[in-house]
């Protein structure tokens, strides 16, 4: 089998599994719809004050729903065994987990990027600003993935995994969130998200590169 | 390219560096080299304290609760010069499986987490005073506290494996992503900072006396040795923890 | 000399708080790691050779 052939397989299956599994998606737009409802009754509602922590809260809210996806990308196949079969396979391995991560980032990142223009009414956000919020989450749920499938392949073996998984990948996370959240607060300020976009988009172009391979490194590790 | 410690062994084997790979042959040194970071830590601080109390003049514009740099500044130079260190030896320890270079990282890491807390402790009370503030959200503290993050990931994962050997090259592996994510992130933070408050409160670049760099140096130097004795402790208690069986440990614990 | 007396070095013209908090911490952080490390070693070499009497 070649390897367009076998990446094109694990990618198929992986949107097959989306399509079929209706809770690997629907529980993170829960999930996020809940944590984007809790905000307002901690902090008031009027809707000047909301219009001030909408952005963040929203921008964290997907960055935690990408966070609970992570263990979905090894943990079960570790599990059911055909873990295993991708790592015998004879084609690099970086290469079919940057397939699942891309199948993930698709199915993930666009039930995503469709719920957060929604959520953005609840904190009173403008229509623009709320097209760069999902624009901004868009580009960010890739990112967030990719390094997060670092500590996923790692913790497929250790104990403790979903609190571990966040203690490792959320620090890493803090440029993605800056500018991702950066580039809706230019627009909400009327300035040009130019700068934000180009450095989220220099992210998502480096953790591309870097990434997968050391998920491959690290599935390796911990499958040892 | 990574290879077990038998290959690395092979390849190298002879040279005057791989002698000290091994665990038998380091114990020792590292007595040594912890006994004289002990003593130059405890000579470095007196002269270091004595000058930052009684030589160093009382700062003209901060008066005296500068005095707190003279801690303040060493802890955050050793939670930086720390980290490199440890991602340096987990990535040694990735490239030749040389087990002493995992155990490093290990012996390395909570003392830099210490340090760390210590720099972020003492930087918030002499921002208060100075700054009219416990916490600012600048570039520089906020790596800090990242790095602590880093810390603790790192010690968290080793410790979640009950094989030791994965649970050395795992977070070998986690220390090298942070070594390459810090720049990112403090680069990422500062040009948040910019962007979000005014420049009201920045640490002043007020020329400071000579005696006072010099006493902020010393206490840099014995913090230095410190750190290295702390680790090169922590360093020979691990490897009495990994190698107990082997015949030479006997005669060194006696 | 800085200091008149043992109460103004106390004092540190009105920050002892903020100076003394600091190296309290210090001093804190610095026992507490040095009697960590005292017991690791000391449970590390009664391990080893308790292990030894079994054999």
């Amino acid at each position: 089998m070649s390897l367009r052939a076998a990446t094109g397989a694990v990618f198929r299956r992986e949107m097959q599994l989306f399509a079929r599994r209706k809770s690997d998606w629907a529980n993170p737009i829960v999930f996020f719809l809940i944590v984007c409802s809790l905000f307002p009754f901690a902090v008031g509602s009027e809707s000047e004050k909301l219009k001030l922590i909408g952005i963040g809260v929203i921008f964290v809210g997907a960055l935690l729903a990408s966070m609970l996806s992570l263990p979905r990308l090894f943990e079960e196949d570790a599990r059911d065994g055909s873990l295993e079969l991708m790592l015998a396979s004879s084609e690099p391995l970086a290469v079919l987990i940057l397939a699942r991560i891309t199948a993930l980032s698709l199915g993930l990142g666009a039930a995503l990027t469709v719920a957060t223009p929604v959520f953005a009414l609840f904190y009173a956000l403008p229509f623009d600003v709320a097209g760069m919020l999902a624009l901004s989450v868009a580009l960010a749920v890739p990112t967030l993935l990719l390094i997060g499938a670092i500590a996923a392949a790692l913790l497929v073996s250790a104990r403790g995994g979903a609190i571990l998984t966040a203690v490792l990948v959320l620090p890493l996370t803090i440029p993605t969130l800056i500018f991702g959240a950066g580039a809706a607060l230019r627009v909400l300020n009327g300035q040009s998200p130019v700068a934000e976009l180009a450095l989220q988009g220099a992210f998502l172009l480096l953790a591309l590169a870097l990434c997968p391979l050391a998920a491959a490194a690290a599935l390796k590790i911990s499958t040892d | 390219m990574a290879r077990t410690e038998q290959q690395s062994n092979d390849k190298f084997a002879g040279r005057w560096f791989w002698r000290y790979a091994a665990p038998a042959a380091f114990y020792p040194l590292a007595g040594k080299i912890e006994k004289i970071g002990w003593v130059l830590a405890v000579v470095l601080a007196a002269i270091g304290l004595y000058m930052g109390f009684f030589v160093a003049p009382t700062d003209a514009t901060q008066g005296e609760v500068y005095r707190v740099i003279f801690i303040h500044v060493p802890a955050a130079w050793m939670t930086m010069v720390i980290y490199l260190a440890m991602a340096f030896w987990a990535g040694t320890g990735l490239v030749l499986g040389t087990r002493l270079s995992f155990m490093m990282s290990h012996a390395l890491a909570p003392t830099g987490a210490i340090m760390a807390v210590v720099a972020l402790w003492t930087g918030s009370l002499w921002g208060r005073p100075t700054w009219g503030t416990y916490w600012v959200w600048d570039a520089r503290i906020t790596s800090t506290l990242i790095l602590f993050f880093l810390y603790v990931g790192y010690m968290a994962l080793s410790a979640a494996f009950d094989d030791k050997k994965k649970g050395d090259r795992a977070s070998a592996l986690i220390a090298l992503v942070g070594a390459i994510n810090v720049p990112i992130i403090y680069f990422s933070v500062k040009w948040w900072t910019t962007l979000h408050q005014g420049s009201s409160v920045r640490p002043g670049s007020s020329s400071m006396a000579t005696t006072m760099l010099w006493a902020m140096l010393i206490m840099t130097f014995a913090f230095w040795a410190y750190c290295v004795a702390a680790a090169m402790h922590r360093l020979r208690t691990q490897i009495i923890e990994r190698e107990a069986g082997a015949a030479w440990l006997d005669g060194a614990t006696k | 000399m800085n200091w008149e007396s043992w109460s103004a070095f106390w004092d540190m013209g009105g920050r002892g708080f903020f100076v003394w908090g600091s190296y309290g911490a210090l001093l804190i952080a610095v026992v507490a790691e040095l009697l960590s490390l005292r017991s690791a070693r000391k449970a590390a070499i009664r391990s080893l050779h308790d292990d030894h009497e079994t054999l």
